[in-house]
């Protein structure tokens, strides 16, 4: 059987926006604290309070690698990498992607994008409440199944009351 | 941004100094003593007080300042370090005024290049100020004016063109000088006490905005991250910061009515009938919808809840905190939770702060109750008990200030003095600080830390919680094994005095770090040897790493605050309680019987403190072996100064 690579999963649902999460890629990757300067980025729905952390999805059909003319960005395994010997700023990729993933370094105005952090992103190690988290490809569809049941199962529960048995 | 002379890791390396009267912006370099005496946050803002805000200065005046001030921890990853603070000299007590507040504003000033913001003067119109990168520049806000904060929070983003600009602001409440308007930042987290929003009002700031790109470097980067992964694990490992994080600080609603210390009816009862409608299980089940954090906290302890029926239909809110529920829920005599709701929601809008108001509003409640007050003085207003539509009403004419809320925006000692008679006996505060929700009578050191603390009733500044919550363990290791039961004892004045002023000095450095209240003093995880490690390895100042110093830190900004009181005018006169706590048992559950000796608890006090017996002035030898020798001469120059080894 083929090794089974590891993605990136949010689950906005459980994040409370601390942005220990921006502080630990700023760290990981700079030596300094500064969320602008992380590669994962909390976005706050001021409507609904409603938190989403925005990072790079590392697709399989990435629209970044297409963009980029000088190949300095290129798939391994399931994740997207930027090799900075082959870029020459151009940002096209950072137009390209719908999602934000690719972003330009408020210091050094550089293109920069999720490395995962050489297999173990701080993001999901640093978590503090399994918002983010870094999972085998082919259990994130049962994980999220189970999730489901679980909301399920309260629902019929209001219905149906438990206990007595 | 260039590299700035910081004095030490962690800090920006510079003060913001913006006066509001010539519209002149500055930039001032931190001094490396101000960092390595007073280290930040509180303990910093108290020296910058200390300096510039003289005695007899007007709160409401262009000479008073608004300091709003971070410290060295603030922005980093270390667990809870997204707090800040506002100091000022307060327009309701007189005295020394500070209010802590959470969210994500003190980070973002930080990465703006800036420690603290010091705001003097006042404007001819109404502006806000917009910090970023490095510099500021004051706008015109007369569009604002008028409008609640959530409304001017969207305002100015939209202004300055940055969505996620961090935002500090004022409602109504400010702008008409109510005496305890809050700062509300980002719609949820306010600097609720001591009215740091009429100070905002007084001077036209209606807001402050800020964005940074800038970063906060820290002396010893290795070895600091492994401390802020230790405290996370520590905080994800206690059973109770779990616990925190599921019901919020409103679960001490049912705690605190389990041990008698639910203040009721105008802090005349410790137990409440209708807690289980205004407790955390309560709204846990029927209201709850999110859980959201201040930045870097793994603890999470901010609720937002949602009325899905009746009279508050749609009403989302976050909130409210223990303290809301206790001052318009148990204390007003209101069990209803979406009325509690709907109230902290609109001193969120208007800017008030929760304590005060509930408390004014249950002082008229209980002078009407007993006579004292008649119907005319109400205005048509229904004040009794319960009647939470009566509450609302008022809630509104006091941002407005019109009719009888012209009188509650005085707050209670005010409002005292103006009815006279028998009223100052229900009139819940010390120093004019609305009383926050303890009660003395059955957790004796709550008695003792609202006498003393320097903005007056506080329940932030030195709350006990060992003997509070029962933390034997944790009693046994602070004051040792052959003291544990005495200190964990609520009921008993024993050790009282030596446990206020541990926690006071070990509070005053989390306030200056400044990381949060919950996790330090409740659930009880860290304490001054973790400041000590952590001190040191943001800083790099290897002192910090004897903990001794670190508690003589504490101590010497205890102290210099105490002497910005005692330059004021305060004396040990004023370090007291309402008669009720001291004459009037607990009428009733688990404390039943129960008063307050305060004057036993304060002369051991003023012992440990070193402070004179008779007058409550700290002495200069105490002030001279804490680094406080020119504090000590301008005391002694206006005759405040105690001669002598202390209390002795």
């Amino acid at each position: 059987m083929p090794a089974v690579d590891r993605i990136l999963v949010v689950d906005p649902e459980r994040c409370t926006g601390c942005r220990i999460c921006e502080a630990a890629c700023s760290y990981q990757h700079y030596g300094e604290f500064n969320p602008r300067r992380s590669y994962i980025t909390v976005l706050k729905r001021e409507s609904d309070g409603l938190f989403v952390p925005m990072v790079c999805q590392h697709c399989a059909k990435p629209l970044c690698v297409e963009a980029c003319p000088t190949g300095a960005l290129y798939q391994y395994g399931s994740a997207v990498f930027l090799d900075k010997s082959k870029c020459i700023e151009c940002r096209q990729c950072v137009n390209a992607c719908p999602f934000g993933g690719v972003g330009i370094d408020p210091v050094t105005l550089q293109v920069v994008k999720c490395d995962l952090c050489g297999g173990d992103p701080q993001c999901a190690r640093r978590c503090p409440t399994g918002a983010i988290s870094y999972v085998r490809a082919d259990l994130v569809g049962y994980r999220r199944k189970l999730e489901g049941a679980e909301r399920l199962s309260r629902l019929t529960s209001l219905i149906v009351p438990s206990g007595g048995g | 941004m260039s590299e700035l002379s910081r004095p030490y890791g962690g800090y920006a390396g510079r003060i913001l100094r913006v006066d509001l009267s010539s519209g002149r912006v500055s930039t001032q370099d931190l001094p490396r003593d101000w960092a390595r005496l007073f280290i930040g946050g509180s303990g910093l803002a108290a020296r910058i007080l200390w300096e510039e805000v003289g005695p007899g200065t007007d709160p409401l005046g262009p000479d008073n300042r608004l300091i709003v001030a971070t410290g060295p921890v603030t922005g980093t990853a270390w667990h809870t370090s997204g707090r800040s603070v506002m100091v000022s000299k307060s327009p309701l007590t007189g005295i020394w005024a500070e209010s802590h507040f959470g969210g994500h504003f003190g980070p973002e000033l930080k990465y703006a290049g800036f420690d603290a913001l010091v705001v003097s003067g006042r404007s001819p119109r109404p502006v806000y100020l917009w910090v970023h990168d490095g510099t500021a520049e004051i706008r015109d806000a007369s569009d604002m004016w008028g409008m609640d904060t959530y409304e001017t929070t969207a305002a100015v983003r939209d202004d300055v063109g940055y969505p996620a600009a961090k935002v500090l602001s004022i409602g109504p409440a400010g702008e008409n000088l109510v005496k305890y308007a809050a700062v509300i930042t980002n719609s949820h987290d306010a600097a609720g006490r001591t009215g740091m929003g009429a100070v905002m009002g007084s001077k036209k700031l209606k807001a402050v905005a800020v964005r940074g790109f800038g970063s906060v470097r820290v002396a010893d980067p290795d070895r600091f991250y492994e401390l802020a992964l230790e405290a996370r694990d520590r905080v994800l490992g206690s059973d109770q910061a779990m616990e925190l994080r599921r019901y919020g600080t409103a679960m001490l609603v049912e705690v605190k009515q389990a041990i008698g210390e639910l203040p009721t009816y105008n802090h005349r009862s410790g137990v409440f009938e209708g807690f289980e409608t205004i407790g955390s299980h309560h709204i846990r089940k029927n209201y709850w919808v999110a859980t959201k954090a201040c930045f870097a906290c793994s603890l999470a302890c901010k609720k937002k809840n949602l009325v899905r029926g009746g009279e508050f239909r749609g009403l989302f809110s976050g909130g409210p905190e223990y303290e809301g529920l206790y001052a318009f829920g148990s204390n007003c005599g209101v069990d209803y939770f979406p009325a509690v709701l709907k109230m902290n929601w609109l001193c969120n809008r208007y800017g008030i702060d929760v304590i005060s108001a509930g408390v004014s509003m249950s002082f008229l409640m209980e002078l009407r109750e007993r006579g004292i007050i008649g119907e005319d003085l109400l205005g048509g207003v229904d004040l009794r008990w319960g009647n939470h539509e009566a509450m609302i009403e008022a809630l509104e004419l006091i941002a407005r200030r019109e009719g009888v809320g012209d009188l509650l925006a005085e707050g209670v000692r005010e409002m005292a003095r103006r009815i006279g008679g028998e009223a100052e006996r229900y009139a819940m505060h010390v120093k004019g600080l609305e009383i926050s929700g303890q009660d003395g009578r059955t957790h004796r050191s709550a008695g003792l830390t609202h006498a003393v603390a320097a903005r007056g009733a506080d329940h932030m500044r030195g709350l006990v919680t060992v003997d509070q919550l029962a933390y034997r363990d944790v009693a046994a290791e602070r004051f040792g094994e052959d003291k544990a039961d005495r200190v964990v004892d609520g009921y008993s004045e024993d050790y009282k005095a030596l446990a206020v002023k541990m926690h006071e000095d070990a509070y005053a450095v989390r306030d200056s770090l400044i990381v949060c209240w919950y996790s330090v003093g409740w659930p009880p995880l860290f304490w001054v040897d973790d400041f000590s490690r952590v001190l040191s390895a943001v800083t790099g100042e290897e002192s910090w790493s004897d903990v001794g110093e670190v508690w003589l830190a504490g101590e010497r900004i205890v102290n210099l605050k105490r002497a910005f009181n005692v330059r004021e005018g305060i004396t040990r006169r004023d370090d007291t309680l309402p008669e009720r706590f001291t004459r009037e048992p607990m009428p009733e559950g688990p404390g039943r019987g129960q008063v307050v000796d305060l004057e036993r608890m304060l002369d051991e006090y003023y012992e440990l403190r070193g402070w004179d017996l008779e007058t409550g002035f700290p002495t200069r030898e105490r002030l001279e072996e804490l680094g406080l020798s020119d504090v000590a001469e301008e005391l002694a120059g206006a005759g405040k100064l105690a001669r002598g080894g202390g209390g002795s």
